[in-house]
């Protein structure tokens, strides 16, 4: 068992508590966790589907351009953000389980700490009402 | 490993006739290591009297600073050791992005809130930076790792021989969790905590007090007990006592922490509340022989 930063721990419980749906992913860039309204957006709960490697979580999902084209995984917010350590956004349609197209703006940012990066995490601001609602208004 | 609690109170010290038992000094933990190297886990006020009792005899210790909240270096501009010439002093402590540890310290002891500044203690002083992986101390091999508090926080394992110490005085770990199912990775301390011979960890707040201190930094009673039974340690001390706790107030919460332990499955006796001076001693076995045939 690797014990995760605490930085990682601490993004997690807020993640946890909010209704906006967010991705973390480690500075190895696997994806660690995603919450609630994440799982609600994507049709797939976390705890269903655990930790995903990098490369693999990048297509699970879409995603893909406004031309249908999918987006290649070294340009996805998170995995720049995480390998840069700076901000990135862009918008992007994903799908989830039941094959509904769910156009969203993501912002990733990476978690920088003392000891360097410990990973980033991204944002999903959906652009049009799904299901339950969750996203900002 | 020999132990002694120099300092169970936090936040403040507190003392008094109502705090007598379980003493009023802020967080200091002393540690003799098996080869006779002395540690002192933070200096809140507790660490006057250590200082006192190690005498002035030339002495070289190492002084684990899990954070730099005042009941944590408080005692330092009052350890005697540090106004002996020959005094070896090292200071390990958290990193900041904002200032190295020496400065940090040095905005305590100097003016106007000290009459003396780092720069004059006749001691030799170092301060480190803890490293991200184990480093030694005399036999000891020592872990430090962030922790959830308010700010750049530390806890400490220390291994000697067979024998593990886990300093974890300041943390609130069930901050916006649930201890009781979260994976054990994803848990604020687990890896220093586990398995250890001794936890000595918050106990601040009762369970009727944490709803309100959420986010203060600190555990209610069921937190620090889901968390040191489910990182397997051997036997668990709590303190940093709420200044506000009275003797009798925590003969109760103790009372209370041995049936919520025994609730969880602990096993009998594993469970108390510091007092001040009080020690421990956890044997250093070396590694058993091979047998022959
Ligand atoms: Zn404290
Ligand atoms: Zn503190």
């Amino acid at each position: 068992m690797t014990q995760k930063p605490l930085e990682l721990i601490l993004a997690r419980n807020l993640m946890s508590a909010l209704s906006t749906p967010a991705f973390l992913v480690d500075e190895g860039g696997v994806l660690v966790f995603y919450n609630e309204a994440a799982g609600t957006l994507l049709g797939r709960r976390f705890e269903e589907l655990g930790t995903v490697g990098p490369d693999e979580w990048g297509s699970m999902f879409g995603p893909f351009d406004a031309s249908g084209a999918p987006i290649p995984y070294d340009d996805l917010p998170l995995v720049q953000a995480v390998r840069n350590g700076r901000p990135a956004h862009a918008e992007f349609a994903i799908r989830s389980t039941d094959g509904v197209s769910h156009s969203v703006e993501v912002s990733a940012f990476p978690i920088l700490t003392v000891h360097g990066s410990q990973g980033a995490i991204a944002v999903f601001w959906p652009k049009q009402a799904h299901s339950n609602g969750a996203g900002p208004a | 490993m020999r132990i002694k609690l120099w300092g169970t109170r936090g936040s403040i010290p507190a003392p008094g006739p109502e705090t007598i038992r379980y003493g009023g000094n802020t967080s200091c933990i002393g540690v003799t290591l098996s080869d006779g190297s002395l540690l002192a886990l933070d200096a809140g006020s507790g660490i006057r009297s250590l200082g006192l009792a190690l005498g002035e005899e030339p002495a070289r210790l190492h002084i684990l600073l899990t954070h730099l909240h005042l009941d944590h270096i408080q005692g330092l501009a009052f350890f005697a050791p540090a106004f002996l010439p020959q005094t070896e002093i090292v200071i390990w402590g958290p990193a900041s992005p904002e200032a190295a540890l020496r400065d940090r310290i040095a905005r305590y002891i100097s003016a106007p809130l000290s009459p003396v500044e780092v720069r004059e203690l006749p001691c030799d002083v170092s301060f480190r930076h803890c490293p991200e992986t184990d480093w030694e101390i005399g036999p000891a091999r020592i872990r430090a790792a962030s922790v959830s508090h308010r700010g750049p926080t530390l806890g400490f394992r220390i291994d000697d021989g067979d024998s593990s110490l886990t300093y974890i005085p300041d943390h609130e770990p069930a901050l916006g969790a649930d201890l009781g199912r979260l994976e054990e990775d994803w848990i604020s301390g687990f890896s220093l905590a586990r398995d250890t011979s001794l936890l000595i960890h918050d106990g601040q707040y009762s369970d009727a007090e944490y709803p309100k201190h959420v986010g203060w930094g600190h555990s209610a009673l069921r937190d620090s007990l889901t968390f040191a039974h489910r990182t397997g340690a051997e036997r668990t001390i709590l303190f940093h006592h709420d200044p506000l706790h009275s003797d009798d107030f925590l003969d109760g919460l103790g009372a209370e922490a041995r049936r919520d332990w025994a609730a969880l499955g602990g096993k009998e006796g594993a469970i108390e509340l510091g007092a001040e001076r009080g020690e421990y001693e956890l044997p250093v076995r070396a590694p058993s022989p091979i047998a022959t045939v």
